[in-house]
């Protein structure tokens, strides 16, 4: 062997395979711009149901019940990927876990496990109608063939970053939880819409569960400019959704939705407009 | 590298490797984060922003490792792509924030990482060397500066 610097500009370009992105570092912004296309989706018939841990799932029967009823209605008029995220365990893990100094990776790794047994227990509820609860690898791969044999399927919110968790500015908190994991997803399939059941009606111009003596207004359709302009102290979704929504391929809008109010979530699914509607800019 | 006991490591059995460590003293693993379906999309274009120099970066930092080399087929950063542009040079030493303000056309590590390490609690440099020479990446493992050493600050 004799590898020297010469040979590594001319021998090693019999290796390459001939394509517009030959020996490029796929970093080069101008080499890569000509060959984008727009992207296609992938389930545009799909509707991304989000279920809250702390919102729906952790209130038990009298908030979970009355959304499970709903989406076992809607079975046979819509197809629906539901993912639910973990509630109150992922605070009691997350606290344990940054007082023990973990890093955000393994944090990470320890809520999404949390979100995965509230996939467990929707999924539990609604196998009657062939509704399953599938692993992630099985949603990113398999997601078509489950959804040709069944109306809907349940998953887990989170994002399967785990170790790989990107650390955020500030602290040590996984950024990437299940809002965002619900959007990045539904983005990837190019989903109809996402639709986040919470157990407030939308997003307000305060808080209403923590407003003294002012009025909250719900805000019904909103940009995403505007709303991050306000900078609310609240607000029912996390706020990197709202950030991705910039580039995202396909998800333009996302919507709010009080699962508490009986009908919400079969009038969100039919592509009316409750609670509160966010749109890119 | 089987014959060395060398396991390869992922997902779930990613917690058994502090037993290989131990008992072989090296792993391996998929560079490429396991963000598949939900991976973040760039602001232009679909070609995933986080990649094998972003995954491998990323597992440093959460183990608080010692050394983070990327071993590539070039002597380290260039002031372009050295494949393509013949007046391309070698930058030896640079800073993140340098980096990021000379706004180089192309770069040799994926320009995520440069931002994760401004964040960094462990791995505050990493070094970019040339696999093609031999004995580079033993000198590079014994702390020598042989390639372009990135530092956060």
């Amino acid at each position: 062997m004799t590898n020297t610097a010469s040979q590594t500009g001319s021998s090693f370009a019999a290796k390459d395979v001939p394509s517009p992105l030959m020996r490029q570092t796929l970093l080069d912004r101008e080499l890569i711009r000509p060959l984008d296309r727009p992207v296609i989706p992938l389930l545009p018939w799909l509707n991304v149901v989000v279920i809250g841990g702390r919102s729906i799932t952790d209130k038990g029967r009298d908030a979970v019940l009355p959304v499970v009823e709903e989406l076992r209605a809607a079975l046979p008029e819509q197809r629906m990927l539901i993912l639910t995220g973990p509630g109150v365990q992922a605070r009691h893990v997350l606290g344990v876990g940054l007082d023990l100094g973990l890093p955000t990776g393994v944090l990470a790794s320890l809520v999404s496990s949390e979100a995965e047994q509230n996939g467990h227990l929707i999924a539990a509820l609604l196998a009657e109608q062939g509704v399953s609860y599938l692993s992630r690898a099985t949603i990113a791969h398999q997601l078509a063939v489950h959804l040709s044999a069944s109306r809907a399927a349940v998953s887990n919110g989170f994002p399967p970053y785990g170790l790989y968790e990107l650390p955020p500015e500030v602290g040590k908190i996984p950024p990437h939880r299940t809002d965002t994991g619900a959007f990045l997803l539904a983005d990837a399939y190019g989903a109809a819409r996402t639709i986040y059941v919470k157990d407030v009606d939308g997003v307000f111009t305060n808080d209403p569960a923590t407003a003294e003596g002012r009025s909250p207004e719900l805000i019904a359709r909103m940009g995403v400019a505007e709303l991050m302009a306000m900078d609310l102290e609240a607000l029912p979704i996390d706020a990197l959704v709202l950030e991705l929504m910039a580039h995202a391929k396909h998800q333009k809008e996302i919507q709010i939705v009080n699962g508490r109010t009986p009908g919400n979530i079969t009038n969100a699914l039919r592509g009316e407009h409750v609670g509160t509607i966010i749109h890119a800019d | 590298m089987a014959r060395h006991g060398v396991p390869v490591v992922g997902g779930s059995t990613f917690g058994a490797l502090p037993l290989s460590l131990a008992e072989c003293g090296a792993v391996i693993f998929s560079g490429m984060p396991p963000y598949d379906m939900w991976q973040r999309v760039p602001t232009e274009g679909v070609i995933p922003p986080y990649r094998t120099d972003a995954g491998c970066y990323l597992v440093a930092e959460v183990y608080g490792c010692r050394n983070m080399i990327f071993v590539k087929d070039e002597d380290g950063l260039y002031t372009a792509n050295p494949k393509t542009d013949p007046s391309a040079e070698l930058i030896p030493k640079i800073t993140v924030d340098e980096l990021i303000a000379r706004d180089l056309p192309d770069l040799v590590i994926e320009r995520p990482v440069l931002e994760l390490m401004r964040r960094a609690r462990h791995v505050k440099s990493v070094e970019v060397i040339n696999g093609l020479r031999p004995g580079l990446l033993r000198r590079a493992l014994a702390g020598e500066h042989v390639g372009t050493i990135i530092t956060a600050a």
